[in-house]
């Protein structure tokens, strides 16, 4: 991925280059049409304009689902569904002949239809929800909504995938998000099988092979972090419904297989990619997810968890741990494709370091839960282990922040540290003077870190910091 | 740029970029529209299909419309706060409440348990009965019949719930229709509970329940001028068709 920022600064080098002569023209052209130098200029405006246009449609949408509501006994049943349906694909088919004029050497021209086009698409697809909710009124179907989010979602994904628009696809994975949520909740819609069921109960499946193939193709990051929410939370969830297994086993797994998912992610895995895209995105997930939990599991609640009231729940639900199965699967090929790699590339001995640091992180908060719920109970220990973890990784980040001047690692671990030492501050009772304290050399330790930051990477990379 | 950009493989660059090269090298593709337009069916496949989708939300309930026969329901109160949703109203029933089923035939069946009470001194009389809790999420049937006698004024009689059975029934008389029902704790709901009302009559037919449901002191439910007409198919889905309050009749 290429920022916009990047993309700036290498039309300003090229251009210098080109007239000191390192260049030639040819060169540069080339380089222009790589990077699309001639997009540069409008792309800061397009995006404002397309969020601007984007909210319009959906307002229009609003405001059409409104307008049909509010005229709803004047006109017949045939007559609604007719309307409907042709101001649905009135709407697309518009959208969709705007938005394809080709962008060439006139693209500057013709911007402006294919910003229309984009924002009448997103109106469709606000319109086929629209469309769905005034068919079910029509008939009087009282049913939870969380069906109704999952078919919209459903809809707009394909429109998604066959026009590679990332709106769209971002629309689509906020919807069935929605419809997941309200299904998985509604423990009323349980027992009965129909296949949104399936949908909901298989969602960690459902979404790495729905979302994640999307996200390559649109070439996305928004559409691949949401993904990996998505599939981390959905299997927390099937594992929480399956905890009556094995509690303890559960809990660890529970602990370790996000982490170990998203930081065993490699591109290469997947058929026909030969490029690390989205590597990198999904490490830092893996640390926010390792971040959250250390920091939610740094608190005492070790206390009160004890196995015998998670085996309360007497209910052997087994299906929803298919998918972690089938994922902690995926887990196990990708360390092992990553162990290959590093026996393949013994040069890169560094990020290996990282690697095997982040495994023992994930080893560790999997075998305390483990041990805490099958074995002896011991709050203590698991607390005190947690804080250290969580220290160990705080105190990690500003390290790897540090080398490689990397600013939002670095900030990272510094918020973790500060979040740590308040939490625990307040947490035990402390008298108000030692709070006043520390509060004091937080505030002074987190500005001294700050400070020597930005020196320190402003003496390590200069070129960065203009 | 990386070594890895020689002419050799320049021209595959596009679809297949050598491996282990980071980001950087990657060809961008814009977040607009291709520079080739693209073929009408990227629209039209995916747009059919979201017709279908569209088509399949009230499929089941029309089918039910079509091939469904006509119920009536006796409602009843529900509470004046929750009325309105919307522009939907929401209805209680007769079968809904928990009180009604458990005299039901047939509830004592459903899978559940039932609590048991205490031993009691022979002396002392036990004022514990015994108490059928039904698991949330049961779905079940109830078999409703016809009343004997015809409707009197405008407003049609409502039908009386008979027996209530795990199974679907087969081969009911003629004057019995089983409604398909799901046990949520403490009621139960039929796909019934809402009716979509236009915005300027919400204010006339909430006053109209509202009078139909002030209950005169020592009046029963079964006395409520407010019934609902349903049509019900063979598989004991249901969908609401329209509102009879007092003697005045509402359909959208």
């Amino acid at each position: 991925m290429v920022s916009d920022n990047f993309r700036h600064q290498l039309r300003q080098e090229a251009k210098l280059w080109r007239a000191e002569g390192l260049i030639n023209e040819d060169l540069y052209q080339q380089l222009s049409e790589r990077y699309q130098f001639y997009s540069l200029e409008t792309a800061a405006s397009n995006r404002f304009i397309a969020i601007l246009t984007g909210l319009g449609g959906i307002l229009i949408g609003l405001a059409a689902i409104t307008f049909v509501a509010a005229n709803w006994q004047f006109w017949s049943r045939e007559f609604k569904v007719a309307l409907l349906l042709s101001l649905f694909i009135g709407v697309n088919a518009t959208g969709f002949y705007l938005w394809r004029t080709p962008t060439g050497t006139a693209g500057k021209r013709d911007g402006w239809k294919q910003r229309l086009g984009h924002a009448l698409l997103l109106l469709g697809a606000i319109i086929l929800g629209a469309n769905m909710a005034l068919m079910s009124q029509m008939f009087h179907i009282s049913g939870s909504p969380h069906g109704l989010y999952l078919v919209w979602g459903l809809g707009v994904l394909a429109m998604a995938y066959s026009l590679r628009l990332t709106s769209l696809g971002v629309l689509a994975m906020i919807l069935m998000g929605s419809g997941y949520w309200l299904g998985v909740f509604d423990w009323r819609s349980k027992e009965e099988f129909s296949w949104l069921e399936l949908l909901v109960q298989h969602m960690p499946v459902v979404a790495s092979l729905l979302f994640v193939p999307l996200a390559y193709w649109c070439r996305s990051r928004a559409i691949f972090s949401l993904a990996a929410i998505g599939i981390v939370f959905s299997l927390e969830t099937s594992l929480f419904q399956g905890s009556s297994v094995s509690p303890a086993w559960i809990a660890a797994i529970a602990c370790a297989l996000p982490p170990a998912l998203l930081w065993g992610y490699d591109d290469t895995i997947l058929p026909n990619i030969h490029s690390r895209w989205f590597q990198p995105l999904a490490r830092t997930l893996a640390l926010w997810f390792l971040g959250g939990m250390f920091y939610f599991c740094s608190f005492r609640w070790w206390e009160n968890a004890s196995s015998q009231q998670i085996e309360a729940a007497a209910l052997l639900n087994w299906i929803p741990l298919l998918d972690v199965a089938l994922l902690g699967g995926l887990t196990v090929w990708e360390w092992l494709y990553l162990a290959r790699q590093g026996r393949k590339h013994p040069s890169r001995k560094g990020v290996d370091l990282t690697t095997n640091t982040i495994a023992c992180f994930i080893a560790v908060s999997a075998l305390i839960p483990l041990w805490h719920f099958s074995f002896s109970s011991i709050p203590l220990l698991a607390t005190f282990a947690f804080n250290v973890l969580l220290f160990l990784l705080a105190a990690g980040l500003i390290q790897e922040g540090l080398a490689l001047g990397n600013r939002g690692t670095f900030w990272g671990g510094m918020v973790l540290l500060v979040l740590q030492i308040i939490s625990r501050m307040l947490e035990y009772d402390t008298g108000l003077l030692l709070k006043a304290f520390v509060f004091l050399l937080c505030g002074i330790g987190a500005i001294a870190a700050g400070l020597l930051f930005e020196r320190y990477s402003s003496t390590l990379a200069p070129s960065k910091e203009n | 740029m990386t070594s890895n950009l020689d002419d050799s493989n320049k021209q595959l660059l596009p679809e297949t970029p050598p491996a282990d090269v980071s980001g950087e090298t990657e060809p961008i593709i814009s977040w607009e529209a291709p520079k080739k337009p693209l073929r009408a069916w990227r629209l039209w496949v995916p747009l059919l299909f979201q017709t279908v989708l569209i088509a399949a939300v009230p499929a089941p309930a029309f089918y039910t419309y079509v091939t469904g026969k006509t119920v009536t329901l006796q409602t009843a109160p529900v509470d004046p706060y929750d009325l309105l949703r919307g522009y939907s109203q929401t209805l209680g029933y007769d079968i809904s409440s928990q009180d009604t089923l458990k005299t039901l035939p047939g509830w004592k069946d459903l899978p559940g348990h039932t609590s048991t009470c205490p031993p009691v001194e022979p002396p002392a009389k036990s004022t514990c009965t015994e108490e059928k809790s039904v698991e949330a999420g049961t779905s079940f049937y109830v078999i409703m019949e016809a009343p004997k006698s015809a409707a009197a004024s405008g407003r049609p009689q409502p039908w009386k719930p008979v027996r209530v059975s795990r199974e679907r029934p087969k081969n009911l008389p003629a004057n019995q229709v089983a409604i398909k029902g799901k046990y949520i704790g403490q009621s139960a709901e039929y796909g019934l509970e809402t009716y979509y009302i236009p915005e300027d009559q919400r204010e006339q037919i909430n006053n109209d329940i509202n009078l139909a449901q002030r209950r005169q002191p020592g009046q029963n439910t079964q006395a409520i001028p407010f019934v609902v007409e349903a049509k019900v198919d063979a598989q004991g889905n249901a969908v609401p068709v329209s509102l009879w309050v007092r003697e005045r009749k509402y359909r959208f």
